[in-house]
């Protein structure tokens, strides 16, 4: 995807409409594309339960959303645990999977419902002691991924030759370990990795259960499910992508349950950042551009997540000028975009940010106390306001 | 919601329909949901675990009342740590000898919402004269109280949430300050079967504080997996040894009407499985 894209004056129209009702900046999340992201990959991954890792867009109507979908739900801390109370999700349909927990975050869990923990070494298997009756557990395995932008295996996740230890030490303290998980990246590349994780965790699973009195009966294959940021030449093709983890599924015992913990993928593609242009200098040969939002609001994946997002400006002239798009706060670091080819903006215009769905507004800050973008959820339901049914945010 | 599923394990559970849900609501305390099923009458339950039942409750409610009150022959006064929904406090202010019933529930709404919701299980008890009634935390208040009770209830919760304090060594030591010298305390004490480590747990923290300690049991279908069994401690060992002519007598002069409670229940309720013999020999 291309960093830039110019559109007309007149194809500013609906964010206009949205700016003048809700203020600015925004972030506009459409219910209708987060729907369409669950669907595809729930049919390129047949038969597997998939959790929404909420972390991702923490947000009432995206749960609400994906919910009513039938989706269950991934949480790692208490908070996120008040919000699918608030949204009247199932705690039976939840999996904790922080893999480090308090006691007290345990016992929160415990009393919403979720029995499902991740643990990764002993330390983390003797809380569970005094809830061994309560819960079952799934063992997080490591396997890095030079691959991915964001490796996932450095900071959780015991090695595979390490589970066997652990199970062991689990019977002998009367706690259930259920299954395993890994986590083969974020933004993978292609499904190499989850395919060795596969079958690496399948070799396990065969081996346990033929061995145990026991049986692990859960494969989590985690997330890691790619979407299409700058940078990225080929279009994401969901169902391709999961055809060698369909494969590698098909060769595991048919009484294994298979789940995954999709974030970005369902919610990236569903959110659009929406800022004003709230100041300009030229500055040596550049001009600069200051809007309402930037890298420690909306635009904090930069930062955090790796990611760099496509940005729309709107403009009926043909002329270019090097120029600088940066964010409100007093920090120099601040700066969303450098030497782009920008057509001359006016103080007041509009500046589209897309794919921004996670990783975004949950890591904004409040940082010079800068007020961070309005969630504006539109198309909830089929029944909402013609006025921001005019939007399609798919972009493309 | 359609059903309504106990998450109290992982891999097994009962599930209600609901065929009408009444409230629901996280109180300042826990999540508390009141629905109706057509074969268990009103449901209440408490951060996903069944407490009660119109249906069942009689059960419990008679067994964790009438047991201690018979077995010490001459009780006044009475001490109810939680009891929210008033069913044990119906159960108490039945036995016209006793003169005083404190209750101390953690939660009022639970309380409000009971005396709304289930009005059977206290059936107008909260308006005894005797009774009187304090919104505090159970353990704060026996730590901090100079009264002393001919009997003790512990009607709680499970172990995880607001009730975790009413499983501990301190405050059985602290009820055992509060009882007179032939006093009787009793807790529920979840379903062994289940839950053997709750029975344990209690064996070991009854131990220093109270000279007979046992634990008698009841069969309440909706606490699934078997006999919940309650906790026994007194320094009376006798109240516990009592023959069944003495019982009969008691429970006839008590003139009281029950529906599972009976003598031979009552003497036949110490009589434990051997899994929980042995487990509590600590």
């Amino acid at each position: 995807m291309k960093r830039l894209t110019v559109k007309t004056i007149r194809e500013a129209a609906p964010y206009q409409q949205l700016v003048a009702e809700h203020g600015s900046p925004l972030l506009v999340l459409d219910c209708d594309l987060l729907t369409q992201q669950y669907k595809k990959l729930s049919s390129a991954l047949p038969g597997v339960e998939l959790f929404y890792a909420i972390k991702s867009l923490p947000h009432p109507a995206a749960i609400d959303t994906l919910h009513q979908l039938g989706a269950s739900f991934d949480i790692a801390t208490s908070g996120e645990i008040e919000l699918l109370r608030e949204q009247r999700a199932e705690p039976r349909h939840t999996i904790h999977t922080h893999p480090i927990k308090r006691d007290r975050d345990i016992r929160d869990a415990l009393r919403f419902g979720c029995t499902t923990f991740v643990i990764d070494n002993i330390y983390e298997l003797e809380k569970f002691v005094d809830y061994r009756h309560r819960v079952g557990l799934l063992v997080r395995v490591s396997f890095p991924n030079p691959d991915s932008p964001v490796d996932l295996s450095r900071k959780f996740g015991c090695r595979p030759d390490e589970v066997e230890m652990l199970l062991q030490k689990a019977n002998a303290l009367g706690i259930h370990v259920k299954g395993l998980s890994f986590h083969a990246g974020s933004q993978c590349p292609d499904a190499s990795n989850h395919v060795r994780a596969i079958e690496a965790c399948g070799e396990i699973i065969h081996r346990y259960n033929e061995q145990s009195s026991r049986s692990m009966a859960i494969l989590d294959i985690g997330g890691g499910f790619p979407v299409e940021y700058v940078g990225d030449t080929a279009e994401v093709d969901i169902d391709r992508f999961c055809a060698p983890i369909r494969a590698a599924l098909a060769t595991l015992p048919e009484h294994l349950h298979i789940i995954a913990e999709p974030g970005r993928y369902l919610s990236a593609p569903s959110m659009e950042a929406v800022s004003r242009v709230m100041g300009k200098a030229r500055r040596g040969e550049q001009v600069w551009y200051y809007l309402d939002d930037g890298l420690y609001g909306s635009y904090s994946g930069q930062l955090f997540d790796h990611a760099l997002y496509p940005l729309t400006v709107f403009s009926d002239h043909d002329e270019r000028e090097a120029a600088v798009i940066a964010g409100p706060t007093c920090d120099s670091i601040d700066v969303i975009a450098e030497d782009v080819e920008l057509p001359s903006l006016n103080i007041g215009d509009l500046v589209i940010g897309h794919q921004m769905g996670a990783y975004t507004s949950a890591s904004a800050t409040d940082f010079n106390l800068f007020e961070r973008a309005t969630i504006v959820a539109i198309n909830r339901d089929t029944e909402s306001d013609s006025a921001t049914n005019l939007l399609h945010l798919a972009y493309r | 919601m359609k059903h309504y599923a106990e998450t109290l394990y992982d891999s097994y559970g009962q599930e209600f329909r609901v065929d009408r849900l009444y409230f629901e609501n996280k109180t300042d305390h826990q999540h508390l949901v009141i629905f109706e099923n057509a074969l268990f009458g009103r449901v209440m339950a408490l951060d996903g675990v069944i407490q009660t039942t119109e249906a069942d409750e009689f059960i419990y409610h008679e067994m964790l009342t009438h047991v201690p009150l018979l077995a010490h022959g001459n009780v006044k006064s009475v001490l109810i740590i939680g009891g929210g929904d008033g069913g044990i406090l119906r159960e108490v202010c039945k036995h016209t000898g006793v003169e005083e019933i404190t209750q101390v529930e953690i939660d009022d709404q639970v309380v409000e919402m009971c005396k709304e919701y289930l009005p059977n299980h206290s059936a107008g008890a909260y308006d005894d004269p005797r009774v009187e009634i304090v919104i505090d935390d159970g353990a704060n208040y026996v730590k901090n109280c100079d009264r002393q009770f001919d009997l003790i209830i512990s009607d709680s919760t499970d172990p995880i949430g607001p009730a975790e304090v009413l499983f501990t060594e301190d405050f059985y030591g602290n009820c055992k300050s509060c009882l007179k010298p032939e006093g009787i305390m009793v807790t529920q004490n979840g379903v062994a079967y289940m839950q053997l480590d709750e029975v344990v747990n209690t064996a070991l923290r009854f131990k220093p504080h109270f000279a007979d300690r046992s634990f008698y049991s009841a069969a309440v279908p909706t606490y699934i997996g078997g006999i919940m069994t309650f906790a026994w401690g007194s320094d009376n060992p006798a109240a516990r040894q009592q023959t069944l002519e003495t019982i009969e007598e008691r429970y006839q002069s008590a003139e009281i009407k029950t529906r599972y409670y009976n003598p031979a229940i009552h003497l036949a309720s110490f009589a434990l499985p051997q899994y929980i013999v042995e487990a509590t020999q600590v």
